[in-house]
């Protein structure tokens, strides 16, 4: 499979929390990649579960959560 | 016409081609023709105690028919009498007095040789002199040479010595043999140099050869290692004299050496900090002469940038060489085949497919031609394939619009911080 079609998964997934209103609050990496976890706000009581973890394996996509992770940084201060 | 005037520390030359201190500079003849050939200073061959030389001395490294890729040396400081230089230099420095002469200097590291061979020739009227810290063979085992320039004490206390005596600026000259340049640069700055030279050569052995399997170049079947220069130590030069030139507490002005053999070569020492340059194996190779061209192609190259004076030059690219960590992750460039220039010889697809990231297709059109595609999402621009190219124009690396920059350390600083979501 091309390293492309293997980003535009984990940059789904990604999405698809930042649509369900998640945003990374925590990054770990290591040799396995990058352990994200996602929280949304407390303030959204209809929504149980406030946490998810996410593996990201691909560069690229460690380079799109990056991203995400800084323009969020910068709206809040 | 530019203004190729340089005052390199206070050391003036009427343009900023100098002949680094080796073989072309062993004698006044030498030097007094390198002037009329249109040189503006030369650091004369190294001056200090008495050696001996071997036979033979040099070896090339040849590179696909290009002859003198690289150039080996084993040969020493100079084996000619102190006093016959001095008077030399005396005669060259009366006849070309607008030009710089700069004495290259080697002695064992201790404060009163360096006093007495500083003052010894400083009365005959150098413009400067160059402590040479590089020479890495035969003296080397002798505690000078690279031996000493590996050492950072050594290089402070050496180049303090020399100035405690010297009334002309001192130049210090490093070896490239050590992990960092800067070190000994900022040493040399911390003894109080006036500028800085480099790089001397770099450890090597040129070869063995197959029939006799002597070392290349060898001396009554015996070998040890040399200096390695020209063209193919350029990189290596040029990386080490940008380190140095932006290197906050090194601000003393850098003579640049290793592997100029043209105007562009020295353009591009120029434009990371080098004042002037310094050539040897260029000259070794093809003659005086290539000075002319040197100084046309530089003229030439500042009147097209409307630039009036070298001021306007040097120094120009040194804020654009960084650390990696503050490079831009998210600048994409992709390679692009252009299919009418492209002779189908396929070394791209072949270099891509086994050594780099498997983009480049091999296609047949409608028509039954072969061409070469790049699926430029999988394409990470490394320039591969451009490099391998054997036709100019055919590959293209066009830069892909990916949004604000983010560096690693912004990456990094920004994974780091914790994160509030409440």
């Amino acid at each position: 499979m091309s390293s492309y079609k293997e980003f535009l998964k984990e940059k789904e997934k990604i999405d698809e929390l930042y649509e369900n209103g998640y945003t990374i609050t925590h990054v770990r990496e290591d040799l396995s990649g990058a352990f994200l976890t996602f929280e949304r706000s407390k303030l959204d009581l209809k929504n149980k579960e406030q946490r998810k973890e996410l593996q990201i394996l691909t560069a690229d996509a460690r380079k799109y959560f990056s991203n995400l992770l800084i323009a969020n940084q910068k709206k809040l201060v | 016409m530019a203004d190729l005037r340089v005052n390199f520390a206070g050391i003036q030359s009427p343009n900023p081609f100098w002949l680094a201190s080796a073989p072309p500079t062993n004698s006044g003849y030498q030097v007094q023709r390198a002037f009329e050939a249109g040189w503006g200073g030369a650091v004369w061959k190294t001056l200090g105690e008495p050696i001996l030389n071997v036979s033979s001395r040099f070896a090339g490294t040849h590179f696909n028919g290009q002859r003198v890729a690289g150039f080996n040396n084993i040969e020493l400081i100079t084996d000619r009498p102190l006093e016959e230089n001095l008077k030399e230099i005396y005669e060259t420095k009366k006849r070309f007095s607008n030009h710089a002469v700069i004495a290259s200097l080697m002695v064992e590291p201790k404060q009163e040789k360096w006093h007495e061979i500083v003052k010894r020739v400083q009365d005959v009227g150098v413009d400067g002199f160059e402590l040479n810290f590089g020479c890495p063979h035969g003296m080397a085992e002798r505690g000078m040479g690279s031996a000493s320039g590996q050492v950072p004490e050594l290089v402070e206390k050496q180049t303090y010595w020399a100035k405690e005596a010297a009334k002309v600026p001192v130049i210090v000259k490093l070896t490239p043999n050590i992990t960092d340049i800067t070190a000994t640069a900022y040493a040399a700055v911390q003894g109080g140099a006036d500028a800085i030279s480099m790089i001397n050569t770099i450890n090597s052995l040129a070869g063995v050869d197959l029939d006799s399997w002597n070392t290349i170049p060898h001396v009554a079947g015996k070998g040890a290692h040399g200096g390695y220069c020209g063209p193919a130590v350029k990189p290596i030069a040029l990386n080490m004299v940008a380190e140095c030139a932006r290197h906050p507490e090194i601000n003393v002005p850098i003579s640049g050496i290793g592997g100029i053999s043209t105007w562009k070569d020295a353009v591009e020492f120029m434009l990371m900090g080098a004042g002037s340059v310094q050539v040897c194996t260029a000259a070794m190779h093809h003659g005086f002469s290539i000075v002319e061209d040197m100084i046309d192609g530089l003229n030439n190259y500042l009147d097209s940038k409307g630039i009036a004076a070298l001021d306007g030059l040097i120094g120009q690219s040194v804020e654009k060489y960084s650390d990696w960590g503050n490079l831009d992750l998210n600048y994409k460039i992709v390679a692009r085949i252009n299919n009418d220039v492209c002779i189908n010889c396929n070394k791209c697809h072949i270099a891509c497919e086994d050594t780099s990231h498997q983009c480049i297709d091999m296609l047949t059109s409608e028509n039954g031609n072969a061409y070469l595609e790049v699926r430029e999402e999988d394409c990470v621009g490394c320039n591969l394939c451009s490099i391998v190219c054997p036709v100019d124009g055919a590959i293209d690396m066009v830069e892909i619009p990916n949004g604000e920059p983010m560096t690693w350390n912004e990456r990094q600083a920004a994974i780091k911080l914790p994160i509030c979501n409440s």
